[in-house]
């Protein structure tokens, strides 16, 4: 197992954002995390990223435990993740953007970049180098040197996914990647999430655009209201009669009959 | 020729815009990360009055207590970096400023240490010192047809001049290293620097400690070439004014602070008649600045335009 979420539970005051909450991610995988708005998903994205701690339960990724570590050092153990609400670095370009995803694979310091060493050239070179790379993976080389503000919203969303790939991770979560986006977009991320599982990377991921999720996924859970209320294969999930009614509500004509 | 060129008071004066240009960039380090620092007269004093005290009461070398006086304001940086960590912003600016004024009051009341209100005198001068030292190798004013004053202001000069180069060439490598990627990360958006694994304590502490450090140690200097100092210097004043470098010139880009500390100084020389009101000034360049340009006359938007039109020239 790459990632498992074991019995999760925060509360926020008073409101409770999720109620033991247990999945588990196997490697390779696309696992959906799906449900209505404010079910609580990017809640448990916070929380397997370390953002804020959960109230109960412990997140375990390769056998280490992340719940208690701070955000930097569960992306160091090799969990990356992409923000719903796009958090690009505005004022630097498309490249820096995602130069700075590398921080933690490099190690030039204060001396080594004012002194200008040889590993510390070494090392921007390859930084560099495997930016163009993921950028040229995501579309966006032509775009390397505009400031990822003027970018297009679609263009923002596949630079975040290039900036979060550039720590090396062994577990990627995309917290609603196709929002927004048009119907080319949208098939464009496809083939990008289809080519980052290829590298071998887990790939965690929320989203409303169900045709993509049910394409995409391998396995899925469904929250509402914090708790979950499915787990299985897309098939599964389809005809599971809670899901339906979690999304499409109860029919009420039945109930009248 | 030569020695008609060489006006002492003309070089002092160019003398404190190079002390300035480096208070310019202490203060535009701290802010690369977003730390809004009133503290800065604070650590200015604690290296001013670190190395007159060792050099006058304790007879030690004046590089000594210069470096001695540059590293206590950073460890004094560190010790105020940490527990403001959590504080953004305005909090952090008025945390800071309370910091500056306990420095001040210390400077008045530890009268045994820092003779109080009075302030201490006769701090050795710099030029003087190096004039001296030249002395001894033989070597004289008089050799290269200057007056004993004007090779003293000159070496001041030349030495400042070195100094504060050296510390702009340190802190453009930084920025444009994995460091000052960090840090500029960091001031853009903090949760997503962290989430990229970017450690914000470290980088964050470290600005802090070495804006500090690099105000100190212009503090150091500025006490070596005035050779008088006393609490008065290093107040609130003078941190808006070190502040004032920043928001007229810009923080974005370390040409900014180093512009605004540059003009912002040679002004009240060449318009004798307005020094008067430099606070004045000061005060209106702040609401038209923030009105008009909040982000400083020289932005990175500027910067990026003239490397593009530099780069379409070397094509064409």
């Amino acid at each position: 197992m790459v990632l498992e979420v074991r019995g999760i539970t925060k509360r926020f005051g008073g409101i409770q954002a999720l109620t033991d909450v247990t999945f588990q991610v196997g490697k390779g995988e696309v696992f959906g995390l799906i449900g209505p708005n404010g079910a609580g998903k990017t809640t448990m994205f916070n929380i397997i990223t370390s953002m804020f701690p959960p109230t109960m339960g412990e997140v375990i990724f390769m056998g280490k435990k992340l719940t208690g570590l701070k955000p930097h050092e569960v992306t160091e153990a090799g969990v990356c993740r992409t923000f719903q609400n796009i958090r690009l670095f505005p004022e630097m370009t498309v490249l820096e953007n995602v130069t700075v995803g590398q921080h933690c694979r490099t190690k030039s310091g204060v001396w080594s970049s004012v002194f200008r060493t040889g590993a510390q050239k070494q090392e921007e070179k390859s930084i560099r180098e495997k930016a163009l790379e993921l950028l040229r993976l995501v579309g966006l080389e032509e775009l390397q040197d505009t400031f990822a503000d003027n970018l297009a919203y679609g263009q923002q969303r596949r630079l975040e996914i290039a900036r979060a790939l550039a720590s090396d991770p062994k577990l990627l979560l995309l917290d609603e990647p196709a929002a927004g986006m048009n119907e080319s977009e949208t098939k464009d991320l496809f083939d990008l999430i289809q080519n980052i599982k290829k590298l071998g990377i887990t790939v965690l991921l929320i989203e409303h655009d169900m045709p993509l999720v049910m394409r995409i996924c391998d396995r899925l859970i469904v929250l509402n209201f914090g708790k979950e209320i499915a787990q299985g294969t897309p098939e599964e999930i389809k005809n599971n009669p809670e899901v339906i009614e979690a999304y499409l509500g109860r029919e009420e004509e039945e109930d009248l009959a | 020729m030569l020695a008609e060129l060489i006006n002492p008071y003309y070089l002092q004066v160019l003398s404190f815009i190079l002390i300035n240009i480096i208070l310019g960039v202490s203060i535009y380090i701290t802010l690369s990360t977003g730390q809004l620092s009133l503290g800065h007269a604070g650590f200015m004093g604690i290296g001013a009055y670190a190395s007159a005290i060792l050099t006058l009461d304790y007879h030690m070398p004046l590089v000594v207590g210069i470096v001695v006086g540059a590293i206590l304001a950073g460890i004094v940086g560190l010790c105020i970096g940490i527990p403001t960590l959590r504080l953004q912003g305005v909090y952090l600016a008025i945390a800071t400023l309370g910091f500056g004024e306990v420095i001040r009051v210390l400077f008045i009341n530890l009268e045994g240490l820092t003779k109080g209100a009075v302030g201490i005198s006769s701090i050795p001068h710099i030029g003087r010192e190096l004039v001296k030292g030249l002395q001894d190798f033989g070597f004289k004013a008089s050799m290269i047809g200057l007056k004993n004053n004007q090779l003293i202001s000159l070496s001041v000069f030349l030495l400042l001049l070195i100094i504060t180069l050296l510390i702009i060439a340190f802190f453009i490598r930084q920025t444009n290293s994995r460091v000052g990627r960090a840090f500029a990360a960091i001031k853009m958006d903090e949760r997503a620097a962290e989430a990229m694994g970017v450690n914000i304590t470290y980088y964050k502490v470290l600005a802090f400690a070495q804006g500090a450090m690099v105000a100190g140690f212009a503090g150091a200097l500025f006490a070596h070439v005035t050779a008088y100092i006393s609490p008065a210097d290093f107040s609130y004043h003078r941190a808006v004014e070190i502040l004032i470098f920043a928001i007229f010139g810009g923080s974005e880009v370390i040409w900014g602070p180093i512009f605004g500390a540059a003009f912002l100084t040679a002004m009240p020389e060449i318009l004798r008649e307005v020094n008067e009101y430099r606070y004045m000034i000061y005060g209106v360049l702040l609401v038209v600045m923030m009105a008009f340009r909040p982000q400083g006359l020289i932005d990175t938007q500027m910067i990026y335009k003239l490397k593009q039109r530099r780069k379409k020239k070397g094509v064409s």
